[in-house]
């Protein structure tokens, strides 16, 4: 099975600070409408490999990137890309859930308002339909003008995935996004990650192994910023090639 | 059992002291609003509360004497100075928080809390020897030939432009307080946690966007808190307003008209007071600003706890 391409990470070497190498020679590739899975114990560099793909680092200062993203055949990483429209075609969510203050459909019409959607009828029609694809509208539809704090952490979770939908991106950045979550939220955050994968290329950021053997299909182990192993879930799982590997999926240690 | 002992009254004593330190405080408050009750009170039987608070009079050959014109001066010099500080002021937060790379930020801070460590009569000298008379020769006239010669703004502007009046006084008010506001608007701004902003970026919002949508409603009601917070400041600097301010009782209709506030009539009347009834009426003025400021001081803190509570958690 050949699959397409969406990034192709080269090579890729980050500094925090000027010298703090974060990021150590990384290539892999993250194919197009599949879940691809980081792990590794903490300080490894996955959330930092993540941060890259939308180029999160360019808002503190003293950061530096070597190598290459190729996104489209043209390298995310170069200093003429417009951070502002590849951000709103990749987007993110966090670890911890991160609603806007202001109402639950206003969350939502946010983002499409950056986009430039202006029509009444278009922005509801468009909130609608990106809180079905969050799963959340049943919840939610009768109050849609209520504090989006007033949700719980979980439906707050649903709500921010909701609104990086709306926009209708190519891409979604998932930083350990169910680690603030109860179970039953965490599992449904987890099924709507693999509904999602029909239309967007998922890059999923988590400490839960088990979580990462759930949902996605292919899975990078990474540690002390080095990619170490790359390859299909199941074979990670159940055959990686190194022994770091091995340990760390087994619990030896991480 | 002797060191438990000496531990204890040891003990005892510290809790003793901190708590007469503490005490002191409320004491020494109530005991300055009943000092000004009291003393105030041949003035407030002979001209009544909302009389006092309604009369323009303030004559002492005839001994009448009523607060409006000084309130009236104290609100104007007061509103102005806001108007043109906290534009400036959230200008400053929003460049220091968000804008200013990060070599710029440590200096426009350390400038602006420097600006607050000035002595208000330092800005009266300056007040009345630079920047009074730059107003008169070329601000005030260039005032009046723009905004002077529009329909309704143009009472605002009339009168001649001595730069001794409502808007000078205004101007130094404005460069004091700026201080006061810009740095409880930047703390206030650091609220918003960085999460957010990212998520917002992560949008693909721009800078702006960010700080309009995201860090200003996260910061409103702090923000607000510090506004009241340098209109309190305001209500009660004397030094800097009485030099150029030209203790005028009148109310005024314009900014170029001289004019006075309750702070700068106390301090240039106490020691002319010749009469118990125009004494009286000082400490009834006092008693009147007592109050303002306390209101002011009172909502400002209400704000700033609602602001805490509500993005704390």
């Amino acid at each position: 099975m050949t699959l397409d391409i969406e990034f192709s990470v080269k090579n890729l070497d980050f500094f925090y600070n000027g010298d703090n190498h974060a990021l150590k020679d990384v290539t892999l590739p993250i194919h197009r409408n599949q879940v691809t899975a980081l792990i590794g114990p903490s300080g490894c560099g996955k959330t930092t490999l993540l941060r890259c793909f939308n180029r999160m680092h360019d808002l503190y200062p003293r950061h530096r990137y070597e190598g290459e993203i190729i996104f489209e055949d043209r390298n995310i990483l170069a200093d003429d890309v417009d951070l502002i429209k590849l951000r709103s075609r990749i987007g993110m969510v966090f670890q911890k859930p991160t609603p806007f203050p202001m109402s639950i459909a206003e969350n939502i019409a946010y983002g499409l308002r950056l986009k430039g959607v202006r029509n009444k009828s278009e922005l509801t029609g468009r909130i609608e339909q990106a809180l079905k694809n969050a799963a959340l509208w049943e919840e939610v539809r009768d109050k849609m003008n209520a504090n989006a704090y007033d949700l719980s952490g979980g439906q707050q979770q649903r709500l921010v995935i909701a609104r990086a939908l709306a926009v209708e991106p190519e891409v979604l950045l998932f930083d350990e996004p169910t680690s603030a979550l109860d179970p039953i939220s965490t599992a449904k955050i987890e099924e709507l990650v693999v509904t999602l994968k029909k239309h967007i290329t998922i890059i999923i950021v988590t400490h839960n192994m088990q979580q990462a053997a759930r949902v996605s299909d292919m899975t990078g182990f990474m540690y002390l910023g080095e990619l170490i192993e790359f390859g299909s879930t199941e074979k990670i799982f159940t055959a990686p090639e190194k022994k770091q590997t091995d340990d760390y999926i087994t619990g030896r240690f991480g | 059992m002797a060191t438990s002992n000496k531990k204890n009254v040891l003990d005892l004593s510290f809790s003793l002291i901190t708590a007469v330190a503490s005490l002191s405080i409320i004491f020494i408050i109530v005991g300055i609003f009943w000092i000004l009750v009291r003393e105030s009170a041949p003035a407030i039987h002979k001209f009544g509360f909302i009389d006092f608070l309604i009369s323009t009079e303030w004559n002492p050959v005839k001994e009448l004497f009523g607060a409006a014109a000084n309130i009236s001066g104290t609100f104007m010099t007061t509103a102005l100075a806001l108007l043109f500080a906290v534009p400036t002021a959230i200008g400053i937060a929003i460049f220091v928080t968000e804008v200013a790379p990060n070599f710029l930020k440590g200096p426009v801070g350390i400038a602006i809390e420097l600006l607050a460590a000035i002595p208000s009569i330092i800005y009266g000298m300056w007040g009345l020897f630079t920047l009074a008379p730059i107003m008169s020769r070329h601000i005030e006239p260039f005032l009046q030939k723009t905004l002077g010669k529009l329909p309704v703004l143009e009472v605002l502007f009339r009168g001649t432009p001595l730069g001794i009046d409502i808007l000078t006084a205004s101007v130094i008010l404005a460069i004091m307080i700026i201080p006061f506001t810009a740095s409880i608007a930047r703390d206030s701004f650091n609220l918003t946690p960085a999460v957010v902003k990212e998520s917002a970026y992560a949008l693909g919002a721009t800078q702006w966007e960010v700080v309009k949508n995201i860090v200003l409603p996260y910061s409103k009601l702090g923000v607000f808190g510090g506004i009241v917070l340098s209109l309190g400041r305001a209500l009660g600097e004397t030094m800097a307003v009485a030099f150029v301010l030209g203790n005028n009782h009148k109310i005024a209709t314009s900014f170029l008209d001289a004019a006075a506030t309750i702070t700068v009539t106390l301090a240039n009347e106490f020691t002319e007071a010749d009469s118990d009834i125009y004494l009286s009426s000082l400490y009834y003025l006092a008693l009147v600003l007592f109050v303002m400021s306390f209101i002011a001081l009172a909502i400002a803190k209400l704000m700033l706890i609602r602001a805490e509570r509500k993005y704390s958690r």
